[in-house]
């Protein structure tokens, strides 16, 4: 769900730059010095799994593929802000290395994936506020998954569609309907893909899972 | 210790994408799909290292995309290590307890 340069409008990209610098901002407040040293692993580990795994496109019909995102995943272990910064540097490393991702739409790439990716969290909260059942957080983590990643698309055709080099193919109208359309789907294979992870990670590591804030409580 | 831990995870993260990278599709993803379709080109203002996920000196295919793989491992593990670094609390080793 990258938006390569030329897709969105500068001013675009400078509104979302500004946009998303905010969050960061308010991620990076949130995060310091809050977390124990044996975090770090888990941070950087988790991170580069989630470069990777991006990395290995599923087809979703002929013609058309998507990936992983991972945000949801990410939000899951470390946490809405700790989750948001991590994003923010994979995309930051694709952008910068690999040119996946432009650099004018990397403010808007990091609203897309990595802001809204982790908002999964709190969807996951609301979702498991009555009910701590596995099943219901299995079904929780598929559903908040598939949620931002159909989010995300819908952020990302609003922002294309203010370009005038849409206009002609019909602007709005034609680029949200055709966004949803891809990213339903693909948020299925997003939902699954978390779920499997997160469920296999706390089936083999219950350690690592049991000390995380999602399962807890209260919303950091 | 600690180098020998994240040599490890970088190995075994080298080892799934050597074993994803055959079936991962080629198709471009969704939002290219749209994009395309309408008619839009990208703007390369800035080519990347390893565009597309390769290294352009041993051309495309499946060596070099693990190759790129393994530097991506590489970078996002360092920036996040630093991130981490950052991010944690400072009294560390015991010496600092009042």
């Amino acid at each position: 769900m990258h938006i390569s340069d030329g897709y969105i409008d500068p001013a675009t990209a400078v509104v979302m730059f500004a946009v998303s610098i905010a969050f960061l901002a308010l991620a990076w407040k949130k995060v310091k010095a809050d977390y124990p040293q044996s975090f770090v692993a888990l941070l950087a580990i988790s991170s580069a799994f989630v470069f990777s795994a991006q990395m290995i496109n599923f087809q979703i019909m002929p013609g058309t593929s998507g990936h992983l995102v991972g945000a949801t995943f990410l939000a899951v272990l470390l946490g809405p802000y700790a989750g948001m910064l991590s994003m923010t540097i994979i995309l930051l490393m694709q952008a910068f290395f690999f040119a996946d991702g432009g650099i004018l739409a990397f403010g808007a790439n990091v609203f897309n994936m990595a802001i809204i990716g982790v908002s999964s969290y709190f969807v996951i909260k609301l979702l498991t506020r009555n009910n701590k059942s596995p099943t219901r957080f299995a079904s929780s983590l598929f559903a908040a998954s598939w949620l931002s990643v159909v989010l995300g698309s819908l952020a990302a055709a609003l922002e294309m569609s203010f370009s005038p080099a849409y206009a002609s193919a019909g602007g709005i109208t034609v680029i949200v309907p055709a966004m949803l359309f891809y990213h339903v789907l693909i948020g299925l294979g997003e939902g699954a893909i978390t779920m499997t992870l997160v469920m296999s990670l706390q089936r083999l590591q219950p350690a690592i899972m049991s000390s995380l804030t999602i399962m807890k409580g209260k919303i950091k | 210790m600690t180098i020998k831990k994240y040599a490890i995870a970088t190995l075994v993260l080298v080892v799934f994408l050597a074993a994803f990278i055959p079936f991962a599709s080629s198709s471009p993803d969704g939002l290219e799909t749209v994009v395309s379709s309408l008619g839009v080109q990208p703007q390369i203002i800035w080519q990347g290292f390893m565009s597309d996920y390769s290294v352009s000196a041993l051309g495309s295919g499946y060596v070099t995309t693990l190759l790129a793989g393994f530097f991506g491992v590489v970078f996002v593990l360092t920036a996040t290590l630093a991130l981490g670094k950052a991010i944690t609390k400072k009294s560390q080793g015991g010496s600092e307890k009042p």
